[in-house]
């Protein structure tokens, strides 16, 4: 296990080493964030509330997605559909390592890196807003929400792979990944949470495996959840790695047949 | 007018090209058109379910939302519908084959702002045009000097949107460095995808003024809407002219410390 610690620890490196980039990339981070914010401030006023959301409870919601895209969606196996189609794929099947291993590791890294920067910016945003923002003080809840992250964190990584895959049968590998961050975007609660849709609406998107990535375990955090709505939750989260787990085994042994290693 | 005339025809050749290169990949071209087209709905109906709850954000009602959110996403295309080429900008200076811009009989300013127009964004305008025409209907109470201010303000704020991407272009070519500076340029302009005045000061001032988000995106739409002073506009016009000014001349001022050093 230790060469996947020192995968994991070169991303974190290598992350460094491209500090502009990183940067930048938190700056927008913020940028996005403070959007919701602004916006989910103007809309519900003081001592007022929205749907089953008070002011305080949506807004940390909306600066908690800060903390768990990070954990659960801060990625970095949108490099497996060029690792396909230039065909450095091969170098990772000279090698002694297992190729889904070696990506969890680079994940691994960069969730570090980004949940480090993420903690450090939330506490500035706290410090400069004053926003009120609800802590949640039973150590049962944390963990359930803890753990909902973690499942979340394995499904997103699936459909990742999965998703970079598709670069065994088409070059156009960015295409899809485009179509899916947009879809994530709003069915995984980064904009809103989720319950404030019409019930006919949520009650499909709760089946959906995006609501777990984000909307779930936040949800989880705020303790509107009840404790079989909580096993609920997790028995389809789970349900839903292991497919898609099975899935992704599938593809890559059926597209590592039919891969050519073109491009080298 | 021999000038533009030739400038235009090269705009053509090139759009041309950039569309036949778009199109090599039909199932990529047709994934970005169908991303694009889900981000545009999602977000509208996101704003009917809040608008359906609060009934109006910050002062505004549904239609009124819906016309700010649709002139965004109609600046927000044409920009990048014309502008496509400034985010190939970092491969032509990492490559040194900006080299070959400076060379040519025409302007490298224009070369590297409109050297290829993105056809993917056209079905995106034409709705976008279709949502502001509908919104603008349904809000009611406009008026034509509304419309022509507003027509006015789009352009101004096209001027607006060519300044930052020459200012882009300039920090490319002093550190190599374009798609963050253009990510970031597209998240600041995200933030009006809503009225401005939702932000608190001093975020709404940096946003009207120093980053003008606010001028941009938010003045035309207030100007239809008969909410925006005469000296609103004059000041669009002003802010617009300085920064295409100082954009120009930090453009000037990048080509002389450019080096070549990648050719």
């Amino acid at each position: 296990m230790y060469k996947y610690f020192l995968v994991a620890r070169n991303t974190w490196d290598e992350t460094l080493a491209y500090r502009l980039n990183f940067v930048m990339w938190r700056v927008r981070t913020i940028l996005q964030l403070l959007t919701m914010y602004f916006l989910w401030l103007a809309i519900i006023p003081q001592s007022s509330s929205f749907l089953s959301y008070s002011r305080d409870l949506m807004l940390t919601y909306i600066l908690g997605t800060s903390l768990i895209s990070s954990l659960v969606l801060s990625s970095r196996t949108y490099e497996v559909g060029d690792n396909i189609n230039n065909g450095t794929l091969s170098n990772f099947l000279l090698r002694p390592i297992n190729f889904f291993l070696y990506h969890f590791a680079r994940d691994a890294g960069d969730k570090a890196m980004n949940i480090f920067f993420s903690l450090g910016e939330l506490t500035i945003l706290y410090l400069l807003l004053r926003p009120p923002i609800f802590f949640q003080t039973n150590i049962e809840t944390l963990l359930l929400s803890l753990f909902a992250a973690l499942l979340a964190l394995l499904l997103y990584f699936f459909i990742n792979l999965l998703l970079g895959f598709i670069g065994f049968w088409s070059p156009e590998v960015w295409a899809p990944r485009f179509i899916f961050i947009t879809i994530l975007t709003f069915f995984a609660g980064g904009l809103f949470p989720l319950d404030i849709l019409p019930k006919p609406i949520f009650s499909i998107i709760e089946l959906l495996p995006f609501t777990y990535l984000l909307y779930f375990p936040l949800k989880i955090y705020l303790g509107q959840l009840m404790l079989s709505e909580i096993f609920k939750g997790l028995m389809i989260s789970g349900f839903w790695t292991v497919i898609f787990y099975f899935i992704a085994r599938l593809v890559w042994q059926k597209g590592l047949r039919i891969y050519t290693a073109y491009g080298r | 007018m021999s000038a533009i005339k030739k400038y235009f025809r090269i705009w053509w050749l090139l759009s041309t090209r950039s569309a036949q290169v778009a199109f090599v990949s039909r199932f990529g071209a047709i994934g970005f058109l169908l991303g694009k087209l889900i981000r545009f709905v999602f977000f509208l109906f996101f704003l009917f379910i809040l608008i359906g709850q609060t009934q109006a954000i910050a002062g505004y009602n549904l239609w009124q939302i819906i016309f700010f959110y649709a002139t965004f996403n109609l600046l927000d295309t044409l920009v990048q519908f014309f502008l496509r080429e400034v985010y190939r900008f970092r491969w032509y200076v990492v490559s040194g084959d900006f080299d070959f811009f400076l060379v040519k009989p025409y302007s490298p300013l224009f070369r590297s702002l409109f050297g290829g127009a993105d056809p993917l964004d056209i079905p995106m305008i034409a709705l976008s045009i279709v949502f502001v025409v509908f919104s603008g209907i349904m809000m009611g109470g406009i008026s034509l000097f509304g419309v022509a201010f507003y027509i006015l303000l789009l352009a101004n704020s096209m001027l607006l949107a060519l300044s930052f991407h020459i200012f882009v272009l300039a920090v490319g070519v002093l550190t190599t460095e374009v798609d963050n500076t253009i990510w970031l340029y597209r998240d600041l302009t995200q933030m009006g995808r809503v009225p401005v005045d939702i932000y608190l000061q001093p975020l709404r001032a940096i946003l009207t003024f120093a980053i003008p988000v606010g001028i941009m995106i938010t003045f035309p739409a207030k100007a239809l809407m008969g909410l925006l002073s005469f000296q609103g506009i004059i000041i669009s016009i002003a802010v617009a002219l300085l920064f295409f000014r100082l954009s120009i001349s930090f453009w000037r001022f990048s080509l002389t410390r450019y080096a070549s050093a990648s050719s």
